[in-house]
């Protein structure tokens, strides 16, 4: 076998130091059918990486029925050794991973968290609770739920084996990958032998040292800092509030900043700033990470580290997101700091936004055309994320005197107006991104659609997610109020042409028409998905709305073929 | 960005800032300047405004 992907270089992956650590689930090697055949395979679709974006792209396809191989050269979930990562997923990460089915078990294992405390030295500069804002407050699914993101990556890989459709490969290690018009072709390498594999897609989900970039030669966007920080999970004997908490000028910190978040198994995270270009080694030793931890919770409060892990971020953005028959997703594509949650939230999305797009292709109900927009949804996102994370960054290490100054007056504002608060940059907490140039979408469309929940004609609670899982992959059109006899029946005729499910969405009075229809008495549905009074809105199977309008007319047969990727003209039809 | 005078008491307003930083060291000064800078970037809000206000800063005669 080779060495691994790359050194492990002190990036944005987390190192093992020490700790008692965690235990991780291990998966049995199966010899591939390729090696003793002699025979290379083709597969429509090979995911490469068995993170949490492969494993949530696998477990989304597994769900439409797409049949996937999953190579991952490893045979566990996490990095070994250094089993912790992402630890904060957002409502939209929840919502998806309800609709792939294991969010039961990330809320069981995990932690809810809604209040946020930010200090500067002594005092407390502001504080926020999710669940008191309206972007927040409607889905099923809570703002946050802290959990260790191999809690994750296990329940996908259980919920993928169930579902079947994928073949999950563990040790399979890919060294060498080429294209051309006939496929991809991937080289392996295993404990029992090498072997090719050819496929029609190559997801590279491999993480933040993809060899791909460079199989495929794509240009890479990137910037380098000196901001160095280190991890310590640790338990507590006595805890502190099950809140987010962080600080800019820690005076336990030499007046540098520090994170502390509350995750699964009563696993706290205390991430601290260090200083410039800090020796990781040093930073990390057990001696220095305890004196850091007395000096913020007293001699007292006894302290288990579970994990330590010295990091230092860099941004990088592959400037295409998809390259011939390879799609980069999650890390791969870009890699951010770790404020604000937008690594792994952004990386479940990319796979989210792919999984039906390549079911609908595959299946012959879109065109391949659509594949197009995943670049131009998710490279969009992926900017904004970059940008979003750079400026908390350079809050956070302001780069010279100017910067430091700035911050200084916007700091002692913030304790003294309400205004100024806004400027003291935490980390800005992912979001469902907005696609605003999507070939797939209308200028209506972009939006995401939150969980919410409505009833059934018989009064029973539904989600949106029910809708979602009943459309089996089409598109969704939800007409919202009375329809009238032509509507209707070039809804009925669009049901019978294109790759969609139409749904009448009723207030609690109004007569049902011949559709299939449901209840939105508190009005919950149509807010989701950004509409007022008499309209429609094109729900997609990731839960973003493609477009929306007020009248059932061509526009609406317009906006399903770009959803599609194809033009549909109502006259074909 | 307004480029004609909107002060309603321009000699006032010069005055009362160079009193500001009387008996300042040069770091309170800057302090007190950047302090004010985002105090004043509030009472502006619109951002096309703010963009050109900082642009028009960097430009010098």
């Amino acid at each position: 076998m080779a060495d691994h992907y790359a050194e492990t270089a002190l990036t944005n992956g987390y190192e093992f130091a020490r700790g008692s650590g965690y235990a991780l689930p291990e998966y049995a090697f199966r010899e591939p059918p390729e090696i003793a055949s002699g025979q290379p395979s083709h597969h429509p679709i090979v995911i490469v990486g068995g993170g949490i974006t492969g494993l949530s792209l696998a477990c989304a396809l597994a769900q439409y029925g797409v049949p996937a191989v999953l190579l991952d050269e490893d045979n566990t979930v996490g990095v070994k050794g250094a089993s912790s990562r992402g630890i904060c997923y957002t409502q939209k990460s929840l919502e998806i991973f309800e609709r792939l089915g294991v969010y039961e078990r990330i809320a069981a294992k995990g932690i809810q968290w809604s209040v946020g405390r930010t200090f500067a030295g002594q005092d407390e500069v502001y504080s926020f609770d999710l669940r008191q804002q309206s972007a927040y407050n409607l889905s099923t699914q809570p703002p946050f739920i802290n959990i260790q993101q191999f809690y994750i990556e296990a329940f996908l890989v259980d919920r993928i084996m169930e579902l079947g459709h994928i073949d999950l490969r563990w040790r399979n290690r890919v060294t060498a990958f080429q294209q051309d018009d006939e496929c991809g072709t991937l080289s392996v390498t295993t404990p029992a032998g090498d072997y090719q594999v050819r496929a029609d897609y190559v997801i590279d989900a491999t993480g933040s040292h993809s060899p791909f970039r460079k199989w495929v030669g794509a240009s890479v966007t990137a910037k380098k800092g000196d901001d160095r920080w280190c991890i310590a999970d640790v338990r507590f004997q006595k805890h502190p509030p099950v809140e987010r908490h962080t600080w800019i000028e820690a005076p336990f910190n030499e007046n540098r900043a520090v994170w502390q978040h509350l995750m699964g198994d009563g696993v706290w995270r205390i991430d601290y700033q260090m200083a410039p270009d800090a020796d990781p080694a040093e930073v990390s030793r057990e001696d220095v990470v305890r004196e850091r931890l007395a000096r913020q919770f007293g001699a007292d409060a006894g302290i288990e580290i579970v994990w330590v892990g010295p990091y230092a971020y860099r941004s990088e953005c592959v400037d295409q997101m998809r390259h011939g028959r390879v799609f980069f997703m999650g890390d791969s594509a870009k890699v951010v700091s770790p404020f604000g949650a937008r690594g792994g939230n952004t990386g479940i999305a990319d796979a989210d936004n792919l999984a039906w797009k390549l079911a609908a292709v595959l299946k012959g109900r879109a065109a391949p055309g659509l594949l197009e927009s995943y670049h131009e949804e998710r490279h969009e996102a992926a900017c904004q994320n970059v940008l979003v994370t750079n400026r908390t960054a350079r809050f956070l290490r302001p780069a010279g005197a100017a910067e430091k100054l700035f911050r200084d007056a916007a700091l002692s504002l913030a304790r003294q107006h309400p205004f100024a608060r806004q400027f003291v940059n935490t980390g800005r907490m992912a979001i469902a991104n907005p696609y605003t140039r999507s070939s797939a979408c209308d200028t209506t469309g972009g939006l995401s659609v939150q969980n919410v929940g409505f009833e059934w004609p018989d009064g029973t609670p539904g989600r949106v997610n029910d809708l979602l899982r009943w459309a089996e992959g089409r598109l969704l059109v939800l007409v919202f109020g009375s329809v009238a006899p032509a509507a209707l029946e070039r809804l009925r005729g669009l049901c019978e042409t294109a790759p969609m499910c139409c749904v009448q969405v009723l207030g609690p009075d109004e007569p049902a028409s011949a559709l299939e229809h449901v209840r939105d008495p508190k009005g919950h549905l149509q807010g989701a998905c950004h509409v007022f009074g008499h309209a429609w809105a094109l729900v997609r199977p990731d839960a973003y709305v493609a477009a929306t309008g007020e009248t059932v007319d061509a526009a609406l047969v317009h906006a399903v073929g770009l959803a599609l990727g194809t033009a549909l003209e109502e006259d074909a039809a | 960005m307004k480029t004609q005078l909107n002060l309603q008491d321009a000699d006032g307003f010069y005055e009362q800032l160079l009193d500001a930083h009387q008996g300042l060291s040069e770091q309170q000064s800057a302090l007190l300047n950047a302090r004010l800078i985002l105090l004043l970037a509030n009472q502006v809000g619109d951002a096309k405004v703010l963009k050109e206000c900082v642009e028009a800063a960097r430009t010098l005669p």
